[in-house]
């Protein structure tokens, strides 16, 4: 199986993958993630800045993957955590970003937790491991 | 632009078919719906082709699949295209095809769509089946299809206390359907608790609250107005359509419990068609999971987003009840091959109207005016289709 991604491009994200790093509009203020060539709330096709998101934010929604229905890139995280959850999460700077939820996992997930942004491995293909965002749930908040 | 009318219609049952490849596929739809024309059409009457097909064939990516498939049935130089938009592809080839009817650039066209997806390993076919999402960012997580749609569900039940069993009916009520159907890949009934405790696939579904991958093919014959009596005193004209797109992620959408290509699409098709959704008499709606039929109640105007699941609770959405929905068993239980399926709602539209539904007790009485609603991965692209009996 080649890879669904290759390293060139995910190397083309990987401000974005390690840092979440986005993009404001300076025609309209709207911040954006990922970043686009049309800005989303004004249409604008330039004069973005890059802006360093906080990686906080809370649960928007959420599922959890069973180890079955792993897509085959990740059979070997569904191998070892059994399943494991994928959550919506609302930053707090306004964009909305899917990823998984790092250990330790609550026993009960549930829309509104809030949320922070670590740096974990994701899979590894063609030999390499690829690195990105996961969040995990900020203990004690709500 | 001229009015246009489907004359003819045949499709494959859906399943799992070891002997049969795309081609064969294609020409058991292309036989049937050629000999569904009461009085008959010679296949050279056909002028341009656009055909469906996510794959193209097993997830291998053959190229310009249109001619090849043409060439197949002996019509190797009708113009032909090949249509992709997820699984929505055979929704835009009829669109596509309509397009080129009512436009004058040709009077006959033939729409189809065709999917073989059970050839490959169940491995090769979650590869190629969770591209049609955003890949970069929404696979990364681990994302499948079912898992896209999952996280609407769950965004669902939240905002409007849409339950766990409600959500299970959806299946209950098309798999009842299905089993009616001779050409339906899943001919069972099944009841709440089959649902609930069915192999967890991407939390709250379970294997139950998803369409299967399935073998198939459809294929609808579409004349002008000024032509349609030479081929059938019992036309089915396509009085509304339109099309709708929207962000491929979900993470890029305002709301995650409305389709706004669905919303497009609809409110075109009803505006061209003159009507609301009050005077559509049955539907055939995009469910690959249990929500996205819930989600197309509301986007498609049968009622207010989070009140629709009445309809199901109180059987209007069953056939027999005031809108019966996916008679034809949906992509739940009819099955899903990718490509064919805009096509192959088409098919149960058109067989209908006329009231040829084959088995009696699956024949939706009196009916004047159907929908049909296909959509494209979780939201992307959006078709809808408003079809009238006439004559």
């Amino acid at each position: 199986m080649g890879a669904h991604i290759s390293i060139p491009m995910y190397q083309r994200a990987v401000k974005q993958r390690y840092r979440l790093v986005g993009l404001k509009c300076s025609n309209c203020g709207q911040i954006i993630f990922p970043p686009k060539a049309g800005c989303k709330s004004c249409g604008a096709l330039d004069n973005f800045t890059e802006v360093q998101l906080s990686g906080r934010g809370k649960i928007y929604s959420y599922t959890v993957i069973a180890g079955a229905g792993a897509p085959p890139e990740f059979s070997e995280e569904a191998a070892y955590r059994g399943a494991y959850p994928v959550v919506l999460v609302e930053l707090e700077e306004g964009p909305r970003i899917i990823a998984q939820l790092t250990e330790p996992v609550p026993a009960e997930i549930k829309i509104g937790m809030p949320v922070e942004m670590v740096l974990r491995q994701i899979y590894t293909e063609e030999d390499v491991i690829r690195y990105g965002y996961k969040f995990k749930v900020l203990e004690g908040e709500k | 632009m001229r009015r246009v009318a489907i004359i003819g219609a045949g499709q494959t049952p859906y399943g799992d078919f070891p002997e049969l490849g795309v081609k064969e596929l294609f020409a058991m739809a292309f036989k049937e719906a050629i000999e569904s024309v009461d009085k008959g059409i010679a296949p050279h009457e056909i002028q341009q082709a656009f055909i469906g097909s996510l794959s193209a064939g097993s997830g291998f990516q053959l190229g310009q699949l249109a001619p090849l498939l043409m060439g197949h049935v002996g019509l190797p130089n009708v113009p032909a295209v090949r249509v992709e938009n997820a699984c929505a592809s055979g929704g835009f080839a009829l669109y596509n095809a309509i397009n080129a009817v009512a436009s004058g650039q040709c009077d006959v066209a033939l729409a189809a769509g065709v999917e073989k997806m059970r050839d490959v390993s169940s491995t090769k076919a979650k590869y190629w089946l969770g591209i049609s999402g955003d890949t970069e960012f929404e696979r990364l997580a681990g994302l499948t299809f079912a898992g896209i749609y999952a996280i609407i569900a769950r965004r669902y039940m939240e905002e409007y206390g849409l339950t766990r069993e409600q959500l299970a009916k959806v299946a209950v009520k098309n798999h009842y359907h299905g089993k009616m159907n001779p050409k339906a890949q899943f001919r069972q009934e099944i009841t709440v608790e089959t649902v609930l405790k069915g192999a967890p696939v991407a939390d709250p579904f379970t294997v139950w609250d998803c369409s299967p991958t399935s073998d198939g093919a459809a294929v609808v014959l579409l004349c002008s107005e000024d032509r349609v009596k030479e081929f059938t005193d019992h036309p089915v004209f396509i009085i509304g359509y339109g099309i709708g797109s929207d962000y491929l992620a979900l993470q890029d959408r305002d709301s995650i419990t409305s389709f706004k290509a669905t919303r497009q699409a609809s409110t075109r098709a009803y505006r061209m068609a003159g009507i609301t959704p009050k005077e559509i008499d049955f539907a055939e709606v995009h469910d690959c999971f249990t929500i996205a039929e819930i989600l197309a109640y509301g986007d498609l105007g049968f009622g207010e987003k989070g009140e629709v699941i009445r309809l199901l609770e109180e059987g209007e959405t069953y056939l027999g009840g005031r809108l019966p929905v996916n008679v034809s068993g949906g992509l739940k239980s009819k099955g899903h091959p990718i490509g064919a399926t805009g096509c192959g709602q088409a098919y149960e539209v058109f067989n209908q109207l006329l009231g040829r539904a084959k088995n009696p007790e699956r024949q939706i009485k009196n009916a004047e005016v159907g929908l049909s609603h296909n959509v494209g991965g979780s939201g992307g692209t959006a078709a809808v289709f408003i079809y009238r009996r006439e004559g």
